[in-house]
């Protein structure tokens, strides 16, 4: 049998329902593989063992009469720490919110508890979820289960490195420039960036308005297409929250590819940012692997990874200013020195270029829409890089901007990233799947088909 | 962005603290912003609009 801690949310769901596993025995293994392995991840800020093993003794008495809250019942999650949970502090991973309780739980967690998650505890994330990772906070930045020497990208650090060594089979993380897919990579596992408005984001502490997306994290793609079908939803009290239902996600996953058309977005990786050999090798590696499953792909061009990353800085730092201005202005030294030299910009932009970053957010948009005319997918690289070591900060800084997530946070389409192959010193590489606006279950497709031919949801780091 | 021109704009926001205690960070962070807004291309058309549209009785 697999062991607790490796099995994904459908499977514990299914063995839950049908009282081969408990849900105490669940979370219980859960607790106990954090105590082993978190003081070496630092995936957690506040883990809440005993309300975990509460909830899981109430989701095993009612699994026991036949009551089952919803398609997550009794499976435990991980919730990055910029997410309100009832009764636990949401500290963003900064001194700034300190002992900040939160007295309700966001949408998002809301939705995760009706369908019978059991929230575990906080996670880490880089500072305001922009600042990281981060030595001078007053937690320490989580590390990468693949070798913790290694970053685990952000800045859903935890999320990512919780979710890749088995202390929860799936998170909850958010994404402004990138922040669910670049942990993703750098783990090797499923997350996804949702279409703009298609999670509520009330109750989540805001980074950049019109570009924070929550997002699910989890270790395979049919649990992340689970995972959204929770999540998704209008929400009236969300000022971005689209007008749509919630689709069926899961409902062409194991279509394959056959005759579909993927745009391989190949400039990204070979002119815009040159990828490593490893990473550009594994992208082709996919490439050919989509052909052989009968996709046809087709090269797309779009404007520039570097365009497109002006336009993401000019409006997060602007929005992130007009949120943090009077911290920041009262209290800088609360501030870790990454956070404060990535929040401060925004005080330099004049209202012009914040005007003119969403005037160009609207062609790019309509670019990208022409393109997803032409093919049903997109398809590009996610890191340009394996993941760096954490204790380099030159390498952190060279590195974490060469990457080509933010397109999608500026055109709002929904994109996927994960895992692609293993570099030689068996860190994750990674790709990245794009789709139409609220069209989730054809990126899950392909996401599929590649994780199946490619056997990428068998493989988990070596941490023990 | 030459110094006097970046603690003009950074007394102007209010960050009289973090330049007497981060002057270096405040510098840092006034260079990004040079830097990242000379790499947006001007709107193909004076009439491009900015996103999100402006849709009257919406998200309210």
């Amino acid at each position: 049998m697999t062991d607790l801690h490796w099995l994904t949310v459908t499977e514990a769901a299914d063995k839950i329902a049908r009282q081969e596993v408990t849900a105490t025995a669940l979370t219980q293994a859960l607790l106990d593989r954090a105590s082993k392995l978190d003081p070496r991840l630092n995936a957690y800020i506040t883990l809440d063992g005993q309300a975990a093993m509460d909830a899981a003794e109430d989701a095993d008495r009612e699994a026991a009469v036949g009551r089952r809250r919803g398609p997550l019942h009794g499976v435990p999650v991980g919730i990055k720490d910029i997410i309100d949970v009832a009764g636990l502090a949401t500290t963003g991973h900064s001194k700034i919110l300190q002992g900040n309780i939160a007295t309700a739980d966001a949408v998002c967690v809301e939705k995760l508890r009706a369908a019978g998650a059991i929230v575990l505890g906080k996670l880490s994330t880089h500072e305001f979820a922009i600042g990281g990772p981060s030595f001078d906070l007053p937690w320490p930045p989580a590390r990468n289960p693949w070798n913790t020497d290694h970053h685990p990208g952000g800045s859903s650090s935890g999320s990512g490195s919780g979710v890749a060594a088995g202390l929860f089979p799936m998170a909850l993380g958010t994404d402004t420039g990138g922040s669910v897919r670049n942990p993703a990579s750098a783990c090797g596992i499923v997350g996804l960036k949702p279409t703009y408005g298609l999670v509520s984001r009330r109750g989540v502490f805001p980074l950049s308005f019109t570009l924070d997306h929550v997002g699910p994290m989890t270790r395979t793609v049919t649990d992340n297409a689970l995972m959204l079908g929770v999540l998704a939803g209008h929400d009236p009290l969300d000022p971005g929250s689209a007008p749509s239902l919630p689709g069926h996600y899961a409902a062409a996953l194991d279509r394959g590819v056959k005759g579909l058309r993927v745009g391989f977005v190949r400039h990204f990786h070979e002119t815009d940012m040159p990828a490593a050999p490893e990473v550009d090798a594994a992208l082709t590696h996919v490439e050919r692997t989509l052909q052989m499953e009968g996709a046809e792909v087709r090269t797309i061009r779009l404007p520039t990874l570097t365009e497109f990353g002006a336009v993401n800085r000019v409006i997060l730092q602007s929005e992130a200013w007009s949120i943090h201005g009077p911290w920041l202005r009262e209290r800088p030294g609360d501030y870790g020195q990454l956070a404060r030299r990535r929040l401060m910009p925004g005080a330099f932009f004049g209202a012009g270029d914040y005007v003119k970053a969403q005037r160009r957010r609207r062609e790019m948009i309509a670019e990208v829409e022409a393109a997803l005319r032409e093919v049903d997918v997109l398809m590009c690289a996610s890191s340009m890089d394996p993941p760096c070591r954490i204790d380099r900060p030159a390498d952190v800084e060279r590195t974490y901007p060469r990457q080509a997530r933010t397109p999608f946070n500026v055109t709002g389409h929904p994109a996927i990233a994960m895992l692609a192959g293993l570099s030689v010193e068996g860190l994750p590489l990674s790709v990245q799947f794009v789709g139409r606006y609220f069209d989730e279950a054809t990126v899950f497709q392909v996401a599929r088909a590649w994780e199946r031919a490619a056997g990428t949801d068998k493989k988990h780091p070596p941490i023990v | 962005m030459d110094e006097e021109a970046m603690e003009l704009l950074a007394r102007r926001a209010g960050l009289d603290k973090a330049l007497a205690e981060y002057r270096d960070d405040v510098r840092a962070a006034a260079m990004q912003a040079a830097d990242v807004a000379a790499k947006i291309k001007a709107p193909a058309s004076p009439a491009a609009e900015p996103w999100p549209p402006m849709r009257a009785g919406r998200g309210l």
